[in-house]
């Protein structure tokens, strides 16, 4: 018989480190009906028939987040066999909390008491036979960091599973508290499940609105469980809900008292570092120094000499002659060795060119999340974005996304109101990634002379739209209302392990690779097809002539709808288009269709813009400038819309964020190239300039309006909590 | 001396006497273990917003939230 463990526990306690130390690489990641919230199930090593369900980091089984709702019904729905729970015995007392509502609900728990190295290294004692007695649950010492005991507490829990164990409660809460829960568990006797009884009479004390939509209480029941909660609410003078968090904490306390004995007083070393980290004078220079190095790293140094080696070592020197000569040597036809070698290899080679790049940003991110500073720099960005409806929560989604927009895009999921969530889907793609660089870099340098002001403006106008956006989508209806407080907990500082970091990277990092092996191979294909091909004469067959291709004619139809942004013509009608498919397909589209000799993309990496001319001489500088905003701000690459489509769970939303980004894109290029025109004299005053002048009034109302303010009800509540 | 937590002075532990709001804030904050008769201790301010040490673990909270913390020194 298969067996179900439900692996349990507070947010940051080592539970993602455990449950891969269990199940190794025998994953499967999905999510959870309805809702954007992970699900991780894994076999467990050694185990044919035991399966590990990861349940998501909650503090509490209260119905107020996704998550807690999540694992609720999980556990009452699917009632698994056994709980592991997870608890960090450096802050035992909080992660208890849990612990007292989990072994409530009917479920035989095994606890895993985490963190052992920290809280020897700490000097504190925790005497693990009595809390087990005092729990009334089995309690295995363990580190998952360290790889020590996990494998114990899951067996463990087999065990217990195995044996039909079953958990009781030792807790108590006071005796008032107790009559009533006795009293509730007579009133609903027979609605209430024998195993889950004492879970549904607190739930019922609470008044939990959950547990009573799903019992279905006749309104007499009702009427009498009210009574009887009532009468316990003024006897203590409070509300039931804090009655029991409080009646939970103190039981607890006396557990502790009983068997934990604390060395430090005073304050840590992880509470030491935060008072100069996040001190109010240099929280901000010490992030600008971090980031400069990241980028520094990623970019210039490390990340340059990877890139060049792919490209010029691994793609130029040995993949691409060995297939070549490969294929000549089979006797291969001509135009198949030209699709597999230039379009192919060359293609897929150029983008993969990147990866090295964006593993090492990537690598540095991930050492920061894993030892505690990225959660940090949420909390120090927070009252800059909160300016314009962001909170601090949304700056590691677009930091991230400043490598690659598909892991940015899925780490808005820490971001728990949905409307700063879908905001900040919104907008995280604005910021230039990986991909988008090569344009910069081929504008900047075959345009403006590598002006060194072009990359950096890159980012300026990202922000600048980010910021634009919050103001303008804060105003709307649809996002009106202040973000959510920010509250957060922070992990304690510790060195990043290896493990965790590469494990990070590589699944950040993989979406790039799977999209460069599927899209761009066969988006490499049809470009190499459809410019290599077109009717001559009202024959089809190849063509020489680039201007006759298939391509040229799809481009044709395109194009007009660009031309008032200054760049109207098939040509780079198609590059747009096709940066759909990749950003960087931009650069390398514009290389085969202008008929660069070489590959574009990597004459751009390698800073050859004389060689580029022939792109260059297509544009002004204010056509390819126009061209690149709206290459920076438009539609993302398939690859982030798919991943859009997956956090925003909801095609309405998929379409009307995809549909703002464009259309924003569209009127800001739109703007600068009308009246650009005008104010270096190229062209005097036009239709054009008239309707960028009615775009320009439109966003200015849209930025100063007064916002849709939230019906009064909210707002009283709001202002008796401040007054 | 009875005071919001933002002007609780950092470094110095307090015990939390109220907190204000009958919502989901109020909730989460005692999930996270922010409870009536707990200490907390200020570790350090940005701009109004805090980090706090609770239960033994470090909670960024921000200015709003904070001061829906009553507390006395």
């Amino acid at each position: 018989m298969a067996i179900t463990i439900a692996l349990a526990g507070n947010p940051n306690c080592g539970k993602t480190t455990m449950f891969n130390d269990l199940t190794g690489s025998n994953q499967f990641v999905g999510n959870w009906p309805g809702v954007t919230v992970e699900k991780k199930e894994g076999k467990l090593k050694g185990h044919k028939d035991v399966i590990i369900t990861d349940l998501p980091g909650i503090y509490s089984l209260s119905p107020y987040t996704l998550e807690e709702v999540v694992t609720r019904n999980y556990l009452i729905g699917e009632h698994p066999d056994v709980i592991l729970n997870l608890v960090d015995g450096s802050n035992i007392e909080r992660n208890l909390y849990l612990t007292t509502q989990l072994t409530e609900m009917g479920i035989p728990v095994v606890i895993a008491l985490n963190m052992m190295d920290i809280v020897k290294k700490n000097g504190d004692v925790i005497d693990t036979k009595k809390l087990s007695d005092l729990l009334g649950c089995q309690v295995i010492e363990t580190s998952a960091v360290k790889n020590e005991g996990s494998m114990e507490a899951a067996e463990a829990a087999v065990k217990m599973a195995l044996q039909g164990g079953k958990t009781t409660p030792q807790h108590v809460f006071s005796k008032p508290v107790e009559d009533t829960l006795d009293r509730i568990g007579e009133i609903a006797d027979n609605f209430i499940a024998q195993e889950n009884k004492r879970w549904y009479a607190v739930k019922l004390f609470e008044r939990d609105e959950k547990a009573l939509e799903s019992l279905k209480l006749p309104q007499g029941t009702l009427a009498e469980l009210e009574k009887a909660i009532t009468s316990c609410e003024e006897e203590l003078d409070d509300d039931s809900e804090s009655i029991i968090t409080n009646e939970r904490y103190n039981a607890i306390a006396k557990v502790i008292k009983a068997c934990v004995k604390k060395k430090r007083g005073g304050l840590s070393t992880s509470d030491k570092i935060d008072r100069i980290v996040t001190n109010r004078f240099l929280a901000l220079p010490i992030f600008a120094v971090v980031m400069f190095f990241v980028y520094y790293i990623s970019v210039s140094t490390v990340g340059d000499l990877l890139t060049g080696f792919t490209n010029d070592t691994l793609f130029g020197e040995w993949i691409s002659p060995a297939v070549e000569s490969f294929l000549v040597g089979i006797g291969c036809a001509d135009w198949l060795t030209g699709l597999i070698v230039d379009g192919i290899v060359g293609g897929v080679g150029a983008v993969l060119g990147f990866v090295p790049q964006m593993l090492v940003l990537f690598l540095m991110l991930c050492a920061l999340e894993d030892c505690g500073y990225m959660a940090r720099i949420a909390f120090i960005m927070d009252r800059i974005f909160r300016r314009f409806g962001l909170s601090g929560k949304s700056f590691i989604p677009m930091l991230i996304g400043s490598g690659c927009g598909v892991p940015g895009i899925m780490a808005s999921r820490t971001i728990e109101q949905d409307r700063d969530r879908k905001m900040t889907i919104m907008t995280t793609t604005f910021i230039p990634c990986g991909a988008k660089m090569p344009i910069v870099a081929l504008i900047a340098g075959a345009l403006f002379g590598g002006a060194w002001w072009v990359a950096p403006s890159a980012y300026f106008i990202g922000v600048a739209a980010i910021i634009i956006s919050g103001i303008i989508l804060k105003k709307t209806k649809l996002f009106a209302g202040d973000p959510a407080p920010f509250v957060m907990e922070l992990p304690q500082y510790h060195l990043p392990t290896v493990k965790n970091v590469l494990r990070g990277t590589w699944e950040r990092g993989s979406s790039f690779i799977k999209k460069a092996g599927t899209v761009i191979l066969l988006s490499s294909i049809f470009v190499w097809f459809t410019s290599s091909f077109g009717f001559v004469d009202g024959t089809f067959g190849m063509v020489d002539d680039i201007d006759a291709s298939v391509l040229a004619s799809i481009g044709s139809v395109v194009a007009p709808v660009f031309a008032p942004l200054g760049f109207g013509n098939w040509q780079t009608a198609v590059a747009t288009v096709l940066g759909l498919v990749a950003k960087e397909e931009v650069v390398g589209a514009l290389g085969t269709i202008y008929a660069v000799a070489g590959d574009a993309l990597e004459l751009v990496e390698e800073g050859a813009f004389g060689e580029l001319g022939a792109i260059a001489q297509h544009f002004t500088a204010l056509s390819a400038y126009s061209f690149l905003v709206f290459n920076l701000l438009c539609a993302p690459c398939f690859a982030a819309i798919g991943a859009i489509k997956r956090e925003m769970n909801n095609a309405k939303w998929t379409w009307f964020a995809i549909g703002y980004q464009t259309v924003f894109a569209y009127t800001m290029s739109f703007m600068l190239y009308q009246f650009g025109l005008l104010f270096t004299g190229a062209a005097g005053f036009s239709i054009g300039t008239a309707i960028a002048a009615v775009i320009l009034v439109v966003y200015l109302w849209l930025l100063f309006r007064k916002g849709y303010v939230e019906k009064p009800t909210r707002l009283r509540s709001v202002d008796t909590v401040e007054a | 001396m009875i005071m919001p937590l933002t002007f609780s002075p950092s470094g110095q532990p307090a015990t939390v006497k109220e907190i204000h709001g009958k919502d989901e804030t109020k909730r989460f904050l005692e999930s996270l273990g922010f409870v009536v008769g707990g200490p907390v201790t200020v570790i350090s301010q940005m701009g109004g917003n805090l980090i706090v040490n609770v239960k033994d673990t470090r909670v960024a909270l921000s200015q709003s939230m904070a001061s829906r913390i009553i507390v006395h020194q």
